[in-house]
């Protein structure tokens, strides 16, 4: 429920308690006071009365003839309401009448004497009525007002909302609001300002190290791997040993660089460095890796068939779908027995590879884990399916492992929908 | 040939220095961007191998004055940066090439050739090795002038050789140029043992010599003697 409601709920209920409480309370105030005055009115009559009597006169006769009632048998003393015919409109009006016994010329007599309370109820209708009015006006007024100040004046709020809701920290901007005299929004704004400051400083400096750790890295293995292979030249390695020493060494140095180019791929995509995304033609990608790979797999005699039903419109970092691609094809082949084969399907919707391959055991979810290898001995870092979940987690794109035990078939399926492009514009290329 | 070298990394440099004057390069070198623009303002090269990250410039930087001036030297850029964007700027300016570090020297060497071969010869063009005679534009091969047909693998494999002979050649250097840099070179020595025998056996049946030595447990070598 939006704040504006919450707040204007209470103060609606609070005016209204406070409406209905004075509407009752100036209805009998006002009732009060009213009939306290025609009381007193009955009473100078009834003093008026006795005075006059007391003088020895006799009662007056009253030319109204309703507004005073002699009677000789004993009635109930005091004041009371009652209802009267109004001879000229023929209508029942209620009055206030005071009774009380008067001794006129030693006969005992019951005084009743009355007053209509009709002005008395017009003067009530009349004030209530303002009155109510008024208040209700007032409660209308400040509810209308509620409502256009709650636009106006959260408007900057909204604006500050929007803003963060577009706001990537990849986008390498800091933060900009428009100015607003509202001292808490300013506040606001400059407090979000300041954090934007520090989460993009903070984030460059990530995507520095990042960069340096990868570049700083490399460099030595590029020396390693350049040495080593001169090192192979020389006469003296036409020794066995010696060779088979250099060569081991030489190709763990190659081992080492490509796990490394594949922890820094995936830190990059976690660290969402991959803003820029472009149409994909997937299929052309798809035609392209299984040419790539078409040999590897003749050579193991692993027949490759691709199945193209259609072509999903995604938005992707280019090198990112071939990434995807390429670690999916890869597996199938590597995780493939003599004779095997690899089918792969694309879809508009998802992207499936299913191949041949030994029995796996295991939770087919843990597949996806860094470094899990279904060969310990094995030459690869594992983190092929690690990428490929990256990359799938990047764009909202679900991954999914089956294992069909009769038929020994994997198959990794990588469904696309729904369709998600990561909204970044592109960044310019970094300068180094 | 005439090759520049410019790379920061001193120990780099000079394995890549030697390593190029081993294959017959005249070869000279610059560690920084202000020593790079100098030598490239000054002479005229065949060929620059440019690493994009120097202490105090953007390899790209260069590659744009080189342009700018119309340099006719080809450029392969060599960087540890392996962010697309990086290759596809530098393509985009007018590079010939772009090798990720590591590399491979004979991967090197071959794209070096490459490069110069298409700037030099315009494909008139020929690769003469003991009784091989291979014509690189129209992808042909002779042995002792009869023609020899091969797979784009096998011939790949042949120009691979070709361009680093006597040299060794190690099985993953070898596995990279046929199968693309990023095929997990331990999956692919079948795949290379594979396509050598087949090429072996082309060219003994033209009755070539067996110059394909294979180096136990390293590599292969196009030997010369």
């Amino acid at each position: 429920m939006k704040l504006l409601t919450k707040t204007n709920r209470y103060y609606l209920l609070l005016t209204t308690v406070l409406f209905v409480a004075a509407s009752a309370l100036l209805y009998y105030g006002l009732y009060g006071a009213l009939q306290h005055e025609v009381e007193e009115q009955l009473f100078n009559r009834q003093v008026y009365l006795q005075r006059r009597v007391q003088r020895g006169a006799d009662l007056p006769t009253s030319p109204f003839e309703y507004q005073m009632a002699v009677s000789a048998r004993p009635r109930r003393v005091g004041y009371a309401d009652t209802l009267l015919l109004d001879p000229q409109e023929q209508e029942m009006v209620p009055h206030r009448q005071l009774t009380f016994p008067l001794r006129v010329q030693g006969q005992l007599v019951w005084v009743t004497l009355r007053k209509s309370l009709v002005e008395t109820e017009d003067v009530l209708a009349v004030v209530l009525g303002v009155m109510v009015s008024v208040l209700g006006l007032l409660l209308l007024g400040v509810v209308l007002l509620n409502r256009w100040l709650g636009q106006w004046l959260w408007a900057p709020f909204r604006t500050t909302l929007e803003v963060l809701r577009n706001y990537g920290v990849q986008q390498d901007q800091v933060l900009s609001f428009p100015p607003t005299s509202t001292d808490e929004f300013a506040e606001l704004n400059q407090a979000l300002t300041l954090l934007s400051h520090r989460l993009v400083a903070e984030y460059e400096a990530m995507r520095e190290f990042t960069a340096n750790a990868a570049h700083e890295t490399q460099t030595p293995l590029a020396i390693m791997q350049a040495q080593l292979e001169q090192m192979l030249q020389l006469p003296e390695l036409e020794n066995p040993v010696l060779a088979t020493l250099v060569s081991e060494l030489y190709g763990a140095t190659l081992r080492l660089s490509r796990l490394h180019q594949a922890l820094t791929l995936l830190s990059k995509i976690e660290n969402h460095q991959f803003a820029d995304a472009t149409p994909v033609k997937l299929d052309q990608l798809v035609a392209e890796k299984t040419a790539q790979f078409e040999s590897l797999a003749e050579v193991r005699h692993v027949r490759l068939r691709t199945h193209i039903h259609g072509v999903p419109a995604l938005h992707m970092h280019p090198g990112l779908a071939d990434s995807l691609v390429h670690n999916l094809l890869q597996n199938a082949i590597k995780h493939n027995h003599r004779g095997g084969t690899i089918d792969l399907t694309l879809t508009p919707t998802h992207l499936e590879v299913c191949n041949t391959g030994p029995m796996v055991s295991g939770d087919p979810a843990r597949f996806f884990e860094r470094f899990r290898k279904h060969n310990a001995a094995s030459d690869s870092p594992g983190l092929g399916l690690s990428i490929v979940q990256q990359i799938c987690q990047y764009y909202g794109f679900a991954a999914r492992y089956y294992f069909e035990p009769e038929t020994s078939l994997h198959t990794l399926r990588v469904e696309f929908t729904p369709p998600t492009t990561v909204p970044a514009p592109a960044a310019p290329p970094a300068a180094g | 040939m005439k090759l520049l070298l410019i790379e920061d990394e001193v120990a780099l440099r000079n394995t890549l220095v030697d390593y190029l004057r081993q294959g017959g390069y005249v070869c000279e070198v610059a560690g920084n961007y202000q020593q790079a623009l100098e030598k490239v303002k000054l002479y005229q090269y065949d060929c620059v191998v440019l690493d994009l990250t120097l202490p105090d410039g953007n390899g790209l930087n260069l590659l744009r004055e080189l342009k700018a001036d119309g340099s006719r030297a080809g450029v392969l850029i060599i960087s540890a940066r392996a962010a697309l964007d990086d290759r596809l700027v530098g393509l985009d300016l007018g590079a010939d090439d772009y090798l990720t570090k590591p590399f491979h020297l004979a991967e090197l060497n071959a794209r070096l050739r490459a490069i110069i071969r298409r700037r030099q010869f315009q494909g008139s063009h020929h690769i003469a090795f003991r009784d091989l005679l291979v014509w690189p534009e129209q992808a042909e091969v002779f042995v002792r002038e009869q023609p020899l047909v091969l797979t784009r693998k096998e011939y790949d494999l042949l120009l691979f050789l070709l361009a680093n002979p006597n040299r060794v050649l190690t099985k993953e250097a070898i596995a990279e140029h046929l199968c693309g840099d990023a095929v997990d070179s331990a999956d692919s020595f079948d795949f290379i043992y594979t396509h050598l025998k087949n090429l072996r056996k082309k060219l003994q049946e033209k009755g070539a010599d067996n110059y394909i030595r294979t180096m136990y447990g390293v590599g292969y070598k196009l030997s010369t003697e």
